[in-house]
């Protein structure tokens, strides 16, 4: 498969110094299961204060790929790099200390309120208890605190899930599918909560989903996944520029523009009536030139309309022919 | 950090319906065990040593080792319902250490079940069976060597619930454990097997001493099978990957 990779990537800064920073890098990841590859020679770099969109159907590795970046399964080949150290026994404990994570669905006790849930993590994360006072603001849970967490709606489960992520200001969080069943409410309120913690908790943020559209208002830095193998990474907008379509064109007299078109070495196709003829994707300048020569040769321009992907229609065509659409 | 880990689980038994076991139980076996006593009292002699034997004949060979077990499969199973397991396994602290805070607690809630059976014991013999004087002293030391013996069980249940994400079986490998282990502390192999140490150190249905001050290798034994239990679990935790259900 193609493996795409974006080629911009804004300059991050890490505390005065000069050169850009990945807080999490992987190289040749792997994971097999017998003969199952779940991961496959992944090198993921994800950018201090980005959020990170970690995309893929279900199956694809993701939620793999984020348990070895944790250290909690253990890769069958290659390295994880998270805050500038190497993931091993050794690191493991100092990483995971600037680290908060949320994998496959929000963890608790549910005989236990939220408070008694969050002080178990302050516990294990050694942060003081304000910290609690703190987090459950940032998700809104303060009044429910005193709640049996088995009564929560998932919702709630998956905000308290967030809030211990949060325990401690952790650097980096992991959150995988957060927006996993929750309305279109809860979805909302998800998003608005993540794209705000690089600016109110300073972190950056590695989200993963298998739809794109319901990251792509938040994430800055998109990596897309299927099958274990990594088929772009990179600025968001690198993607979107893959978005222009093809080029709808409608005209009075379709064979006068068939020859024109012949002329000019562009390849028409059918637009679903006579009158209609389908184009590839154009620069606007050359358009600009087609539509002037069509128009001065006597085809009759009547429309011209840019049929532009979506997001999803290029995730869609990544995932299921693993390499960008033409 | 093993403080931390220890004032999390402790923090998880909370309000949990592991307390109605830890009260309940022991009051079942004090009731077989006295009207035992009561209805025996031809072949048995009318003093709180033979009460005892009564007392830990029902307790030790059906209650104690299945509670252990109960006791371990539900600080286990906290872990395996709801993702859990990724929490834990993701906060920043030793692997072993979360073992071994759950072994601390399950000896912490063994200690308190054997003061809670002493204080059955005692109103049983007092108020119930109406026995002249008090109970001996050596009672207490039987009770506490039994939460020594019970060590290296702790470990073995919490083992197997951690592996096994059944509730039942840690329980119902305690009660066969419980019969066993009498089974090998009658034949003199008590050193030999963790749930005869368990018996042993109770000295259950026995008014002479079932160790005849064989004390330290009792204590080795009970140290060298949790210690086994223990390193085995540290082994798992580590190599294996983390699966959450």
């Amino acid at each position: 498969m193609m493996t795409v990779q974006g080629t911009e990537r804004p300059a991050i800064h890490r505390k005065g110094e000069d050169t850009m920073t990945n807080i999490i890098e992987t190289q040749d990841l792997c994971k097999t299961y017998g003969s199952h590859t779940a991961v496959d020679h992944l090198d993921l770099q994800v950018p201090e204060g980005s959020v990170y969109g970690f995309i893929g159907p279900n199956g694809a590795g993701k939620s793999t790929t984020m348990k070895m970046l944790l250290g909690l399964i253990h890769p069958t080949g290659g390295t994880v790099r998270l805050l500038g150290q190497r993931m091993n026994e050794h690191n493991r404990r100092a990483i995971l200390r600037h680290t908060g994570s949320l994998i496959e669905s929000p963890a608790g006790y549910a005989h236990l309120t939220a408070q008694e849930n969050l002080q178990i993590v302050a516990d294990l994360k050694q942060v003081p208890r304000k910290e609690i006072d703190r987090v459950l603001e940032i998700v809104h849970l303060k009044e429910y605190r005193r709640r049996k967490v088995g009564q929560y709606s998932l919702g709630m489960r998956q905000r308290l899930g967030i809030a211990q992520a949060l325990l401690g200001s952790p650097e980096l969080l992991v959150l995988d599918e957060p927006t996993n069943g929750l309305d279109p409410a809860g979805i909302q309120e998800m998003r608005s909560l993540i794209s705000e913690m690089p600016c109110t908790c300073g972190a950056t943020v590695l989200i993963s989903s298998h739809l794109l559209n319901e990251l792509e208002m938040i994430v800055d830095h998109v990596g897309i996944i299927n099958n274990g193998q990594l088929l772009f990474q990179g600025p968001l907008e690198n993607l979107r520029r893959h978005s222009q379509g093809d080029i709808l064109l409608e005209v009075l007299n379709p064979v006068q523009a068939r020859r024109v078109l012949g002329t000019a070495r562009i390849s028409a196709g059918d637009g679903g009536a006579p009158d209609r003829l389908l184009l590839p994707a154009l620069s606007p300048r050359l358009l600009a030139e087609l539509v002037q020569q069509l128009a001065d040769q006597g085809a009759g321009v009547v429309g011209v309309t840019r049929r532009t992907k979506t997001l999803e229609e290029i995730f869609l065509s990544l995932t299921e022919t693993g390499k960008e659409v033409g | 950090m093993l403080m931390r880990c220890i004032l999390a689980e402790n923090r998880k038994l909370h309000g949990a319906v592991i307390w109605l076991v830890f009260l309940v139980v022991p009051i079942i076996s004090a009731l077989y065990g006295t009207v035992n006593f009561l209805q025996n009292l031809g072949l048995l002699t009318f003093d709180w040593y033979n009460l005892w034997t009564q007392h830990t004949l029902f307790y030790t060979l059906f209650f104690f080792a299945p509670m252990v077990g109960v006791y371990a499969a539900y600080l286990w199973r906290l872990e395996h319902l709801g993702h859990n397991w990724n929490l834990i396994m993701a906060a920043p602290v030793r692997r072993s250490y979360v073992f071994l805070a759950k072994f601390l607690v399950v000896a912490k809630m063994t200690l308190l079940t054997q003061g809670w059976v002493f204080l059955l014991y005692l109103l049983a013999g007092k108020l119930w069976a109406r026995l002249p004087g008090w109970p001996p002293a050596m009672i207490v030391i039987w009770l506490l060597r039994g939460v020594l013996g019970s060590l290296g069980v702790i470990a073995f249940e919490l083992l197997l619930a951690m592996i096994i994400r059944s509730f039942a079986v840690p329980v119902l490998v305690g009660l066969a454990g419980g019969v066993s282990g009498m089974l090998a502390a009658s034949r003199g192999f008590a050193l030999l097997w963790p749930f005869a140490l368990m018996q042993a150190g109770m000295n259950s249905n026995r008014k002479e001493d079932m160790l005849g001050g064989q004390f330290a290798p009792f204590v080795l034994a009970c140290l060298i099978w949790a210690g086994v239990f223990l390193s085995l679990a540290a082994m798992l935790l580590r190599a294996r990957d983390v699966r959450a259900e």
